[in-house]
């Protein structure tokens, strides 16, 4: 074949290797940016970050933040409303984008996905039915908790009670979702349950429960959540990351904060580390 | 604070039906589609390839060996990882599809194999080609004995959809279960789902049972 | 495709999914049996004169032909708990189980007995036996023969249908791929273990149930 030919041949296939290997450089942040859509997994049975309205629309602050963000990149945002359990696969399966949805940022998780930088701080609490007569942690010991799957505090209450309550008799239900688990303390199903102080407040709060209330601290640490988003997309991280900074400083998350839960937000930084 | 927890209302009984629209179009399409490959798979059944027939069925029989529940949940994390992810109505179409049609093919088999065959060379002896004969007297006749069991496999589907739930679908179920978490009224909801449940199926089941009275009555004592 | 696939945890895991199988066939062979049971007294009290108990024979077989299992796991879960009866996830899906199994066997056991010629309780009764005696010498055997095909698709269906009480926080196969799920994030792997398990025990079931069958017919094959 002569040059000319052979260039001839050459050229488009060169052409077409480059517009495809052209694809590999657009990262989630651009592919974010051109679907015009913000994909969120919210909780939706977690008050008040995430929950149903009268209008049965999602609401809630981590829905306000999933939306605010959207509204900052010049997107629609979308409310993909999920369970504790299925935060995580809706980002591996590419049904949501990231999910705001009060994730504690264990190293566990970290194997799969990637987290931001802290956005909230909260402290897990029990959940008691009204009549009961537990006033300290301890007393939990022997009693039947009711956790929901796919929660730090499932597996942070199993390693607290394999290393304090070796010889408990009580025991620890697991429930498919946190609306499960109150339901269950409601009814009396389980002697009491494990949530959030921020969640149990506004249930305690609400008429719905007549026979609940708050119980104890758990002395399992502050819980620290983060932004959760696929593992390898640094330059979608970096974004969300910058976001956090932003809202925090220019007052928006400490504006949702008071909307929502009500009072300051907690310090969002731990003391002595640099992250 | 914001109100958290409402109470149950009018216009949440009008997103219970939307629950229930979701359930009727998933099942709809998916008995309809179903139904069709399903003939077709039953017809190749029918077929005296025993290699053909021992590979149909082996197929089949991986579908109706393992939960459907399961087929849900791992085809939509295949399709996650393999790179296009689908939404979950049509995810779960095309799966309860699948397992529709695997169970129509051994109804569409029998029926097809309940065709006197004396009746089927009678038609290609009167001239009619493979494909006239299949669809002016192999279907009709066939059908009739079919009915009753496709009719059973239908009102499976129907009930089946209720697993599309598991995978984020909105339908009736997962509904009521939304609306639960808002409302904590969890009886009251849990009857109009079952009502809700009945009224789609029965109408079907009777139609069934009435189709099989109407075949028995030609029957002699 | 960027994913990959890490097998490990699920290897790791397989004792315990051998085990949860374990339960998986514990429930089945119990929700089985029950609605065997149950299934005939409701045949017959559809057939009885008796209207309440005509009533509550149809309600309680259209109920559970017409509502999805999973509701029916629920309502014995969570319904149930409204009123202060707390029935573990077992309790639920085995009492669920076998009040969807009795309901469909009843209409089987229909068929079954349908199938036995009419003369022959009358004969039995002619020769001195009782109602019960008929039933349990003459009738059921012959009704077990006819009915053993359908009775082999319901347990196989009860099998693949044990994998609802996932959904109700029972630990069986599919409760414990689900629980390993949580934690590993696998999705993908553990529920690929599953269905291959699965598989093989419905497979397994069904020739053990055909051997049986088999066995228990040789009789009437002898006859044909």
């Amino acid at each position: 074949m002569s040059k000319l030919t052979t260039l001839s041949f050459m050229a488009p296939a060169i052409l077409a290797a480059s517009l495809a290997a052209a694809p590999a450089y657009a990262d989630k942040l651009d592919d974010v940016l051109n679907s015009g859509t913000l994909r969120c997994a919210v909780v939706l049975d977690f008050p008040p970050m995430g929950y149903t309205d009268a209008n049965n629309e999602p609401a809630g602050m981590d829905v306000d933040i999933c939306k605010d963000l959207a509204e900052r990149m010049g997107i629609e945002a979308e409310i993909v409303g999920v369970t504790w359990a299925e935060r995580i696969p809706s980002l591996i399966s590419g049904r949501s984008d990231v999910a705001i949805a009060s994730s504690s940022d264990s190293l566990e998780r970290a194997k799969t996905v990637g987290f931001s930088i802290p956005y909230m701080v909260f402290q897990f609490q029990a959940l008691l039915p009204a009549d009961s007569t537990v006033t300290s942690w301890e007393e939990l010991k022997d009693l039947n908790v009711g956790v929901a799957i796919g929660t730090t505090y499932e597996s942070e209450l199993q390693a607290y009670k394999d290393a304090n309550w070796a010889d408990s008799s009580g025991e620890i239900t697991t429930f498919q979702s946190e609306n499960d688990t109150y339901l269950a303390v409601s009814q009396g199903r389980v002697a009491a349950g494990i949530a959030t102080d921020t969640a149990i407040a506004n249930i305690v709060a609400a008429d719905t429960y007549q026979n609940i209330k708050a119980g104890p601290v758990a002395p399992f640490g502050a819980d620290i959540v983060g932004f959760m988003t696929v593992r390898n997309e640094y330059g979608w991280i970096n974004f969300l990351n910058l976001y956090i900074n932003r809202a925090y400083r220019d007052g928006t998350l400490q504006e949702l904060y008071g909307q929502h839960i009500g009072g300051t937000m907690p310090d969002l930084t731990t003391t002595g580390v640099y992250y | 604070m914001t109100p958290v927890f409402t109470s149950l209302q009018w216009s949440d009984l009008l997103f219970l039906l939307e629950g229930a629209w979701n359930t009727v179009l998933i099942s709809v399409v998916a008995i309809i589609l179903g139904s069709v490959l399903g003939a077709i798979i039953g017809w190749l059944m029918s077929l005296k390839n025993t290699a053909l027939n021992l590979t149909m069925m082996s197929i089949i029989d991986v579908f109706r060996s393992v939960p459907l529940l399961i087929q849900l949940i791992l085809f939509d994390s295949f399709v996650a990882i393999a790179g296009f992810p689908l939404p979950p109505f049509f995810s779960g179409t095309i799966v309860l599809t699948v397992y529709t049609a695997a169970l129509v093919a051994g109804v569409a088999r029998a029926g097809i194999e309940a065709v006197p065959p004396t009746l089927r060379a009678a038609a290609r002896c009167l001239g009619l080609g493979y494909f006239q004969e299949l669809r002016y007297v192999t279907f009709p006749v066939g059908l009739r004995t079919a009915f009753p069991s496709w009719l059973g496999v239908a009102l499976a589907t129907v009930k089946d959809s209720a697993l599309v739930s598991a995978i984020g679908y909105v339908e009736l179920l997962r509904a009521s279960q939304i609306l639960n978490t808002r409302t904590q009224e969890s009886v009251k909801i849990m009857l109009l789902v079952g009502v809700l449940y009945f009224a789609l199926s029965y109408p079907l089941s009777l139609l069934g049972s009435r189709y099989e009275k109407k075949m028995a009555s030609n029957d002699h004592p | 495709m960027d994913y990959q696939f890490q097998w490990r945890p699920v290897i790791q895991a397989l004792p315990q999914l051998l085990e949860a199988s374990l339960v998986t066939l514990q429930v089945s062979v119990l929700s089985m049996g029950l609605g065997l049971l149950m299934g005939l007294v409701l045949y017959f009290f559809r057939k009885s004169p008796i209207l309440p108990l005509r009533a509550f024979a149809t309600t309680w077989i259209e109920v559970a032909r017409n509502t999805p299992s999973l509701f029916q796991i629920f309502i014995f879960y969570w319904g149930l708990g409204e009123f202060g009866i707390f029935l573990s996830p077992y309790v639920s899906v085995v009492a669920a189980l076998s009040f969807n199994c009795a309901g469909y066997m009843a209409e089987t056991y229909r068929g079954g007995f349908a199938a036995v010629p009419k003369g022959q309780n009358m004969a039995a009764r002619t020769l001195g036996m009782t109602a019960w005696q008929s039933l349990r010498y003459v009738e059921l055997p012959q009704v077990l023969r006819a009915i053993y095909h359908p009775m082999t698709n319901q347990f196989t269906w009860i099998i693949l249908a044990s994998s609802l009480g996932m959904l109700a926080g029972l630990r069986e196969l599919s409760g414990e791929t689900q629980y390993f799920n949580s934690r590993t994030f696998r999705t993908f792997e553990f529920f690929m273990a599953a269905a291959v398990i699965y598989y093989v025990i419905t497979k397994i079931a069904l020739l053990v149930l055909k051997a049986i069958g088999w066995n228990l017919f040789k009789a009437e094959r002898a006859a044909k």
